[in-house]
Formats: structure tokens, C-alpha cells, sequence
């Protein structure tokens, strides 16, 4: 899992309490660094879509990277860099994701996650 | 503008409409054509376009097409082809130095070389250059047209009925259908979409480089591969996590390494449509997918069975001899996958963005009203590809952009409708015994 989709997942359990189901915390992880394409449009247009703070806070935590505190409004071609090699390179092998909310624990193995859940939580 | 004669792959026949458009709309090329002159019964089309190079540009991605030619004459015997010629200025002046080659060709029948030559040598008044076979400057080409009697146990007519004349301007892509042919893959499962197909959808979602694609059904990633191709950065999801890893060393990751994409099929996520886990916010550029309808995988979703024996309270997703304990699946009517489908797909596209999927039906009771419609959506196409009893049906809807208004809303589901839709049941027609002679097998169901 990327950062990217990391940035775009939450808690779905039905009795989650509104408001903390999003970000999933990230617990134990094992860390690989990916290639993936940079293309300067896709990161521009990724921009608006991410939720920055989250992208910002699990870098940091991960130790992955200090992105600044607000996302550039005009980004250069470096920041976009930055960007693509936070969201698109650095991926998640193992670990698990734990919502801060009604503390459920979705697997990350082998860097897919597991989002699936029991009935009686949905 | 001037005139262009498509040649179309003569197969597939509902979806070369639909892919011409979307790549018209993909290219942003001003094309023209009167609808009323398309016929499935061969495989040209005139059409209008400003410039050789929007014709190129318009075939240049094309799954069905084959070739683009600047049309001169469309005549229905190669004596007016060679007076419409000979009375084109057109003709005449630019390829006096330069090297060419001519192509002579047949629908519906086979013309012999020795006749060829001879309908070529009848155009010795054109003024050109050397004959250069391999890359000449310019390429004129003739075609006949013997109609399709040959398919139905006749044989063809003696005489075209129509003769067609031109220069070649540009080919379709059709050796991607070789490239990605399930047969050379390394990954597969029971529902891969077969190349060809996969290529098409592409197109008909609009996907280009830097395109933000998710497959919701994803099975062994058939999709996340052809829209990685164009330049698309792809997502998949599906509730079958055994499908996304794969086995002995074979997945969708496997995939993406075999045709080179590893930098463009990003990740892949388990999880359910129905209870999905995507946050708020208009994501994905475009939505590719297959959905699960139940021949050979049969569709489920979370749920509880009814003789289900799991005691209420939390489940520790780990069970007490040490195995992973998988939740709990019920089976998941179609009906409902696409009012699930298409509800996420509104929530999730940006505007503009287009949702492209496979809706099954039974042939016999399929009418244009069992295709949901959803207010925020365009309908874009709905191409028909028959098994027989069976078929199904590649549909392409596009999400309104602000203050876009949908010709026609309908609500998806239920609304005093008096008829169950065709694909409604659609796993218990299809194995119902006596329904026909054996149903046709259908090639793939979920990519």
C-alpha cells in the first residue's frame, strides 16, 4: 500500500464513532521504497484530492519525509517531486492500520491491505 | 474538411461506433459523420474530417479500426474510379516525385495478384515516383467491395458493387491486441477479459497519461494492465484477496512486471463495494470494471447467512488455532451490484470522468430500459456482444460536469417498474435447465 491510497482510506465499521474514522493509524510498519512514473500532471492533479495534513503527519511519523506545513499552492517541478516520491514511492509491506476511532485493525501483508470486515460490524 | 474512408476490423461490430466517438472525444478531433451511413454489414465508413493529421490522430489508438484513407472516389465500378481520378487535381500534382506503392484490396472476396496488377496498371496515368514498397512517400490504395454473401454459404458475386479509391493516411493499433493476448500472459484466472476487449474499454474511458483509473472488481487486474498502458495510473479492488496475490509467484503485481507497467499499476486494496472503505472526495478519473454477475465466480459481498452459526459480539479476525478467520460472504444479486456500482461511481468520478462496465443480459428480454440510469450520469454507449442465449453489454456513461443536464433521468432501481430487468436473476436464467439448446460459454467474465 502507498501512501496514496493510505491517504484515501478510512474506518468503515458501522458503529465507528463519526469523525474518527479517518486517518488510519499506521502500527509496525515495514517500509519499502517503489518506483513508480513521475508524471508532473497526475501529481497537480492528485494535489486537490489529497488530504495534506494526513499525508503530511504519516510521512513524518513513518520517517519518510518532513513535507512542509501547508501544500505549496504554486509547486515547482521539485515539489511535485517530493510529492510523487511520498504519495506514488513509498510503500507499505507490513504493518498494521488501527482507526483511532473504535480502534479496529486492518492487515497490511504482503503491501495490500485488508479492509474487509466481520458482519457484524457493517 | 474533407472526406476519409474508415476501415474498420470487421468484428465487434456494436462497439466501433462507440470507440471511434470516444477517441474523437479523446484526441479532440472535429469529426463529422451522418450515423444513418454506419452499417454493421461491412466494415467502411466515410466520415469528415479537417486534416490528415486529425486522421491520423483519430486511428492512432484504435482497437478496430485498420487503416484511414483520404478518400477520392467511392464509385461502383472501377471504370468511374478511374474517370473520378483522372478528373482530381488533387491527384495529379503533389506525387509526381514521389515514391509510392499501391495497395489493392477486397472485402468479401479474394482478388487474384495477375488481377490486381491489372486494375493497378489502369491507374499508370497518376504522375508519381519510383515504386518503393517499404516506406514509400505515398500510398494509394483501392478496395472493392463484394458484400457478405460469402459468410452465408454463397459465393461472392463476379463484380465489386463497389469500388473505393485514395491515399492511405493512417493505421488503428491492432498489434496491442497481439501484444496483450491472454495467451502470453503470465497471470490469468477464469474471468481475464480478453485483449482486445480490455483495449476497447480503455478507450471508451477516455484514458490517457496521467489518468487516474480504479477497477472495483478487480480479479486477476485484466484492466489495471490496458489502461497502465495508455499512460493511466492504476487502482484495484477486489473482495477476493487470494485473486490480487496470486500464487507461486504469478499476480497482478507478476503482470504489471511482464508488459513493463510496475511504474503505473499502483496498488490494490481488498475490499467490498457494498461496505467500502474509500473516504469522501471525487478521486478517479475513470472506473474500468467487469462486474462479478455469477457463471463462473460467483458474486458475494459481506454479510451474514441466514443459517449462519457465528455467535453475536466481536470476531478476532484471527482464529483460535492460530488461521486468519475470513468475514463472512452472502451471495450478491447483480441488480444490486449495480445500483452499488453505479452509486460509488457517482460519488467517486470526478466530473467528466467516465464509468465503464459489463452488464449482462439475457438476449430475448433485454429492452433499453433494463440499462440503469442514474441522474448524474450521460449514457455514452451500450455495444452488444451475443453468446446466443445470452449476451452482454459494454456500457459508457459519463458523469455531468456542473450544470450539465442528463437527457433523460431514470431512477436505477425498483421506482413502479412492472418488469424485472433483463440481467435481474441473471446466474439462475443462465443455468436454468432447457433454456435453449446449451448455453454459449461466455470467454471471461470479471478482468
Amino acid at each position: 500500500m502507498r501512501l496514496i491510497t493510505h491517504n484515501m482510506l478510512q474506518c468503515h465499521v458501522k458503529a465507528c464513532p463519526p469523525g474518527q474514522s479517518y486517518p488510519l493509524q499506521i502500527r509496525n510498519a515495514e517500509l519499502e521504497a517503489l518506483d513508480a512514473e513521475f508524471n508532473a500532471d497526475f501529481v497537480r492533479r492528485l494535489i486537490p484530492k489529497l488530504d495534506w495534513k494526513v499525508l503530511r503527519s504519516t510521512a513524518f511519523e513513518l520517517g519518510v519525509a518532513q513535507l512542509p506545513e501547508e501544500c505549496p499552492a504554486e509547486p515547482t517541478e521539485d515539489d511535485l517531486q517530493m510529492i510523487h516520491k511520498v504519495a506514488l514511492q513509498t510503500r507499505v509491506k507490513e504493518a498494521e492500520m488501527v482507526c483511532s476511532g473504535c480502534g479496529h485493525v486492518y492487515p497490511i501483508k504482503d503491501g495490500v491491505p485488508n479492509m474487509l470486515l466481520q458482519d457484524h460490524e457493517i | 474538411m474533407f472526406r476519409y474512408l474508415i476501415i474498420f476490423a470487421h468484428f465487434h461490430m456494436a462497439f466501433r461506433l462507440p470507440e471511434l466517438d470516444s477517441l474523437a472525444a479523446l484526441e479532440q478531433v472535429n469529426l463529422v459523420y451522418d450515423k444513418d451511413a454506419y452499417s454493421d454489414d461491412h466494415p467502411f465508413f466515410i466520415v469528415q474530417l479537417p486534416s490528415d493529421e486529425d486522421a491520423r490522430k483519430l486511428a492512432r489508438r484504435s482497437i478496430l479500426i485498420k487503416d484511414v484513407i483520404r478518400l477520392y472516389a467511392d464509385e461502383p465500378t472501377l471504370e468511374r474510379v478511374l474517370e473520378t481520378a483522372r478528373n482530381t487535381p488533387d491527384l495529379i500534382g503533389p506525387y509526381a516525385n514521389s515514391s509510392f506503392r499501391f495497395d489493392c484490396r477486397a472485402f468479401g472476396s479474394t482478388v487474384e495478384h495477375a488481377d490486381q496488377v491489372a486494375r493497378i496498371e489502369q491507374f499508370a496515368f497518376l504522375p508519381a515516383g519510383d515504386v518503393r514498397l517499404k516506406n514509400p512517400d505515398v500510398i494509394f490504395f483501392y478496395m472493392e467491395d463484394y458484400g457478405t454473401l460469402h459468410t452465408r454459404g454463397h459465393l461472392p458475386p463476379a463484380e465489386p458493387f463497389r469500388c473505393m479509391f485514395g491515399v492511405w493516411v493512417g493505421s488503428g493499433d491492432r498489434q496491442l491486441v497481439n501484444k496483450y493476448d491472454l495467451k502470453k500472459r503470465g497471470y490469468l484466472g477464469t474471468t481475464s477479459m480478453d485483449a482486445e476487449l480490455s483495449l476497447v474499454m480503455a478507450n471508451q474511458a477516455l484514458v490517457r497519461a496521467g489518468s487516474f483509473v480504479l477497477d472495483p472488481f478487480v480479479g486477476t487486474g485484466s484492466f489495471l494492465i490496458t489502461c497502465a498502458h495508455y499512460g493511466a495510473f492504476t487502482m484495484g479492488a477486489d473482495i477476493d484477496g487470494r485473486q490480487i496475490r496470486g500464487k507461486g509467484g504469478k499476480s497482478i503485481d507478476s503482470n504489471a512486471v511482464q508488459y513493463n507497467l510496475t511504474g503505473r499499476v499502483l496498488d490494490t486494496v481488498v475490499c467490498d463495494i457494498a461496505h467500502h472503505p474509500w473516504r469522501e472526495g471525487e478521486i478517479w478519473d475513470a472506473i474500468v470494471c467487469d462486474p462479478p454477475y455469477g457463471v463462473r465466480a460467483g458474486a458475494r459481498k459481506l454479510g451474514k447467512g441466514p443459517k449462519s452459526k457465528v455467535p453475536p459480539g466481536p470476531l478476532v479476525p484471527v482464529k483460535p488455532n492460530g488461521e486468519q478467520r475470513y468475514p463472512q460472504t452472502v451471495p450478491y444479486e447483480l441488480d444490486d451490484v449495480l445500483v452499488d456500482l453505479i452509486a460509488f461511481a457517482a460519488e467517486k468520478l470526478v466530473p467528466g470522468g467516465r464509468l465503464v462496465y459489463w452488464l449482462p443480459t439475457v438476449t430475448d428480454e433485454y429492452t433499453h430500459a433494463d440499462v440503469p440510469l442514474h441522474p448524474r450520469f450521460r449514457l455514452v454507449a451500450n455495444s452488444n456482444q451475443v453468446f446466443g442465449t445470452w449476451c452482454r453489454r459494454l456500457i459508457t456513461m459519463e458523469k455531468l460536469r456542473e450544470g450539465e443536464q442528463a437527457e433523460e433521468v431514470v431512477a436505477i432501481k425498483g421506482e413502479g417498474e412492472a418488469q424485472a430487468p433483463a440481467h435481474a436473476k441473471f446466474r439462475e436464467v443462465y443455468f436454468a435447465p432447457g433454456r435453449g439448446s446449451q448455453p454459449s460459454t461466455p470467454p471471461s467474465e470479471r478482468a
